[in-house]
């Protein structure tokens, strides 16, 4: 039995030689529990609603969703939320990098709290949002008052809408790029200025191709809620058919008139942008990481 | 606003019109609404303002309102953790688009989510039948709402947590397995406290969400008084009666309560990084 080699004296044990893990690992057991926990979750609790909108609206098949998105209530419910999306969202470019820019390239007194107020609308309801905008610009407001005496009404119509939009989307763009933009510091803005380069063609030349992906991702996240706010749209836009019904308060009034093909055809629309706009992001996540690692750190 | 801008010599340019566009913009979508806001409070009348709030109806929205969004905060902080640590530390086949997937109740408008979950959820729905073969009930009930709390909220906890559980350090880990320590009182008293900083911060952004979501709770709620009907809603009705006053009521009312709860939360976030040190 006993040939000399030092195993027979000292035998390994056997767990450690056949299912040998580092120290900071789970059991296989414990790993297959919590990946079951973490997907079964997500499929209930996540992809189970996105599957849904896409049988709801063939659940007729796909020419009765299709016939309903030509209706001319759908179509200018589609023509409205582009409209509101493409103001919306360069006004709140042009804000978040000038915010961005006065935030990160100088020091100012007031700093932090200024940074407080622009992420202020991420703790507001978008229905206080949208009840705040009413007070300040509805018809029996004093300023509301003289705006509708000059044939320009903010509420329940086009610029209040846009005004929701912008007050729940105010700091995607801006919070997307401080934290790059601290990152890559002065140096090279101060270097382009030192070689005698104007303000703005520093600006072009040198700070917005560092920011480039980052102000692409704080768009598109901005682009998503732009279209698909409800809340604070619902309260300013005051649901007139035809005139103010984005795509989210058609769906809404489709849905309660029973008109559940039609409501879940819009819906998919929109389900299908905030797709892209998943995909899209995660390109950039993939791509760009370097770029956007800042903004994950939060 | 007393914005004291006492701008230190920078050579840079662009601070005059940088900061002009940013108060320009601020003032008139963010600051002149909420003065507003809180202007039609003062000329309501404290006295009117608390009898506006101190109705049962109101009081039941608002506890409605502030305790289910407490509830699903929670929850996501314990399912959002548990997502972090598989999506950080575990391979297996598609978990890239899973980790992508976590992002689609933030590109999911809120109407989109709140009728495919009725749909999904209402007695005649593929979750709603199962519950209803139990004698249960869950669209058009608090359990509903809960849900969809839950739906608005769930990336939060994950996408703050993960960064953290990504930068942690094995070496951490592996000098506690040295010491004796097993893997479990090695998550609870080394892993858990780095990560609790960054899990509060998903925390109170799930729950401030949660307070204020109206999109996806209204059409599975019910909207039944002192049962279903959360506070954004009695807003909006008292808008539609055109009272004014009391819908500024209400919104001042909710304003307070979310900030307290975030100042608290706060407060516990500085004092567990000042326990743990930095992370």
């Amino acid at each position: 039995m006993f040939d000399g080699s030092p195993e027979d004296h000292f035998p390994v044990p056997a767990a450690r030689t056949s299912a040998w893990r580092p120290v900071t690992q789970e059991s296989p057991l414990v790993r297959a529990v919590l990946i079951a926990v973490a997907l079964g979750g997500l499929a209930i609790l996540v992809v189970a609603p996105l599957i849904v909108v896409f049988a709801e609206a063939l659940a007729k098949g796909a020419g009765e969703a299709l016939r309903s998105l030509a209706k001319p209530e759908a179509l200018s419910a589609i023509r409205l939320t582009l409209i509101v999306a493409a103001i919306t969202v360069p006004l709140n470019a042009i804000f978040g990098i000038a915010a961005a820019w006065t935030i990160t390239k100088f020091d100012f007194r007031g700093k932090a709290f200024l940074i407080t107020l622009i992420d202020l609308p991420f703790s507001i309801s978008p229905v206080v949002a949208g009840l705040a905008l009413v007070l300040l610009f509805g018809t029996n407001s004093l300023i509301g008052g003289w705006l509708v005496a000059q044939n320009f009404p903010i509420i329940f119509a086009l610029p209040g809408i846009v005004l929701a939009s912008i007050f729940v989307t105010f700091p995607f763009v801006a919070r997307e790029l401080i934290p790059v933009m601290i990152e890559q510091g002065r140096a090279e803005e101060e270097a382009a200025l030192t070689l005698g380069a104007s303000g703005w063609r520093v600006f072009l030349t040198v700070t917005l191709p560092n920011i480039k992906w980052a102000l692409l991702y704080g768009v598109l996240l901005c682009n998503a809620r732009a279209m698909g706010e409800f809340g604070a749209v619902a309260v300013v836009s005051g649901k007139i058919r035809g005139q103010t019904a984005t795509m989210p308060i058609t769906i809404e009034m489709m849905y309660n008139e029973y008109f559940s093909v039609a409501a879940f055809s819009l819906a998919t629309v929109l389900a299908l942008l905030g797709l892209l706009t998943l995909a899209l992001k995660t390109l950039l996540e993939w791509r760009h990481a370097d770029q956007l690692a800042a903004t994950r750190r939060h | 606003m007393a914005l004291a801008l006492r701008l230190q010599k920078s050579p840079m340019p662009g601070f005059g019109l940088g900061m002009g566009i940013t108060l320009a913009m601020l003032s008139l979508v963010v600051i002149l609404p909420v003065v507003a806001l809180l202007a039609r409070g003062v000329s309501y009348g404290p006295e009117a303002v608390w009898a506006t709030i101190n109705t049962p109806r109101v009081w039941a929205a608002l506890y409605l309102s502030f305790r289910l969004a407490f509830l699903a905060a929670l929850f996501n902080l314990v399912f959002g953790s548990l997502l972090a640590w598989v999506l950080a530390r575990y391979d297996f086949p598609g978990r890239r688009l899973i980790d992508a997937f976590v992002d689609l109740p933030f590109a999911l408008p809120t109407a989109v989510a709140g009728i495919a979950l009725t749909a999904l959820y209402a007695p005649n729905g593929t979750f709603g039948s199962i519950a209803k073969s139990l004698d249960g009930k869950i669209a058009y009930t608090q359990w509903g709402i809960l849900i969809a709390l839950i739906f608005v909220g769930l990336p939060f906890v994950t996408r703050t947590v993960q960064p953290v559980i990504a930068e942690i350090e094995q070496e951490v880990e592996e000098a506690s397995a040295t010491l004796g320590a097993g893997r479990f009182y090695t998550m609870r008293r080394v892993i858990l406290p780095m990560l609790l900083p960054a899990a509060l911060t998903g925390f109170a952004l799930s729950l401030a969400r949660a307070v204020g979501e109206y999109g996806s709770v209204i059409f599975i709620a019910g909207n039944l008084p002192m049962k279903t009907e959360i506070a954004p809603l009695l807003i909006v009705i008292k808008l539609e009666e055109f009272d004014y006053g009391g819908a500024a009521a209400i919104g001042i009312a909710m304003l307070v309560i979310s900030f307290s709860m975030l100042l608290v939360i706060n407060l516990i976030q500085i004092w567990s990084r000042r326990r743990i040190g930095h992370v």
